[in-house]
């Protein structure tokens, strides 16, 4: 590594991304689990991208890390990661993103948003986005957002007379949906109920 | 139908319906007018039983029961709709999926079979077309990227499928243009019964010649402070709620 203070990952994943390819990653970690996901991409080619969707449910006193590091080394190269989830019970959840953009990799376009629902007051959540840029021409935005189920949303439902619990069984689907991977729906509308 | 009397309600600490009387009997179509500020959205949130409404006195009685200890669900199970002034997006959740979920909780507490799919799409087409609304609305977000007439209209599409009892419309008109605002009236009128009421919450007079009252109220500052016929529409336009 150039640039930054990330430490490499030790027993992650890493992945070089040469010109002109696209590398997508999906990760899911459902209820019952504690798990760490540690996945480190280099963008090394000129128009190489990341795509880049995680989920996590976790309820109970799970513990759920997810750190991504993402080098953009050269010019032109785009990556766009949303990592979104739920946290009940006592889970505790810690999202760590690094996006390094190194000298020269101009026209560079780095997107990483974390948002996180928390339901409970003993569910912990931190999220800690951090940018390192070194070069001039560059688009890069991150937003990490920790918040409650929306009350409008749910009063909205419940007035159409959905009841209160599915109300916001449809309300959480409605927020994870854009990381929800195709053909996954079912199951993953099935681990919702158990937070 | 529906009677409310002396109800007194609040957000937080500060007081906005200051002992409301109003008795709507079935099938009539009453107008609620007033300024802003007056409380004409906080009688609609009370009503459909809004969080963070409180009713500090004052009973309202919808078809025999104690409206103020059902929850929105249960008012909605009952016949109770809310045209919402501010329609809210809910990404993710098609309107296929959204009316589906309300109508299968509505008949499961009405202790009506589920509908078969074949028959909810069936009706759901029928009542989209019966609006002029594009069939491929149904699989679109509930109000995600919708204009304001959009949204309008989808309330009322709502309401075709849940055929309320007692409609209220909130502001229904605002942000309308006219040929919207036919339509929207034409979904109103079409649910005119004997047994079917509505309460047509509106600054405005425009929606009120196209859905005709049978009863106008003024409410401002809390209280109702007249009453009458149509010939208040007319007062309203030329004077202003100032004469009250």
């Amino acid at each position: 590594m150039g640039h930054g203070k990330y430490i490499d990952p030790i027993c992650g994943e890493s992945y070089k991304v040469a010109a002109g390819e696209t590398l997508r990653l999906s990760y899911v970690i459902l209820p019952g689990e504690s798990r760490s996901i540690d996945v480190a991409v280099d963008l090394t080619g000129e128009g190489a991208a990341l795509e880049l969707t995680a989920l996590y449910l976790s309820g109970a006193d799970e513990t759920v890390r997810i750190r991504t590091l993402v080098h953009h080394r050269v010019k032109n190269c785009h990556s766009r990661q949303l990592i979104k989830g739920i946290a009940g019970g006592s889970a505790d959840v810690r999202f760590d993103g690094v996006i390094v953009v190194a000298p020269g990799a101009d026209g560079t376009e780095a997107l990483q948003e974390n948002h996180n629902i928390i339901l409970s007051d003993t569910a912990k959540v931190e999220t800690l986005p951090q940018l390192e840029i070194y070069a001039d021409d560059v688009k890069c935005s991150h937003g990490a957002t920790v918040g409650r189920l929306g009350e409008e949303e749910l009063f909205y439902m419940r007035s159409r007379g959905i009841p209160e619990k599915e109300a916001k069984v449809l309300q959480m689907l409605s927020f994870i949906s854009p990381v929800v991977p195709e053909g996954r729906e079912e199951e993953i509308a099935a681990a919702l109920t158990k937070l | 139908m529906l009677e409310i009397k002396n109800l007194h309600a609040r957000i937080g600490d500060k007081e906005i319906l200051k002992g409301i009387d109003l008795t709507i009997g079935k099938g009539e179509v009453h107008a609620v007018m007033g300024p802003n500020g007056a409380g004409k959205s906080t009688l609609s949130a009370v009503l459909t039983g809004r969080p963070d409404y409180e009713v500090t006195e004052g009973t309202i009685t919808f078809m025999g029961r104690n409206l103020l200890e059902m929850s929105p669900e249960e008012r909605s199970w009952a016949g109770i709709f809310l045209s919402f002034q501010y329609p809210v997006e809910i990404p993710g959740v098609s309107i296929t999926a959204f009316m589906k979920a309300a109508l299968a909780a509505r008949r499961k507490a009405q202790g009506l079979p589920e509908l078969k799919a074949g028959e909810f799409l069936k009706l759901q087409k029928e009542k989209m077309a019966a609006l002029r609304m594009n069939p491929d609305f149904a699989k679109r977000e509930v109000n995600v990227g919708f204009s304001g007439g959009e949204k309008k209209r989808n309330e009322i599409f709502q309401m075709a499928m849940l055929e309320p009892v007692l409609s209220i419309l909130d502001e229904t008109d605002s942000g309308l243009d006219v040929d919207a605002l036919k339509i929207v009236a034409d979904g109103v009128n079409a649910l005119r019964t004997p047994e079917r009421s509505s309460i047509i919450i509106t600054h405005y007079h425009k929606l009120l010649e196209y859905v005709q009252p049978d009863v106008v109220h003024v409410l401002k500052a809390g209280r109702i402070v007249t009453t009458g016929g149509r010939e208040l529409i007319e007062a309203i336009e030329s004077k202003g709620f100032d004469q009250f």
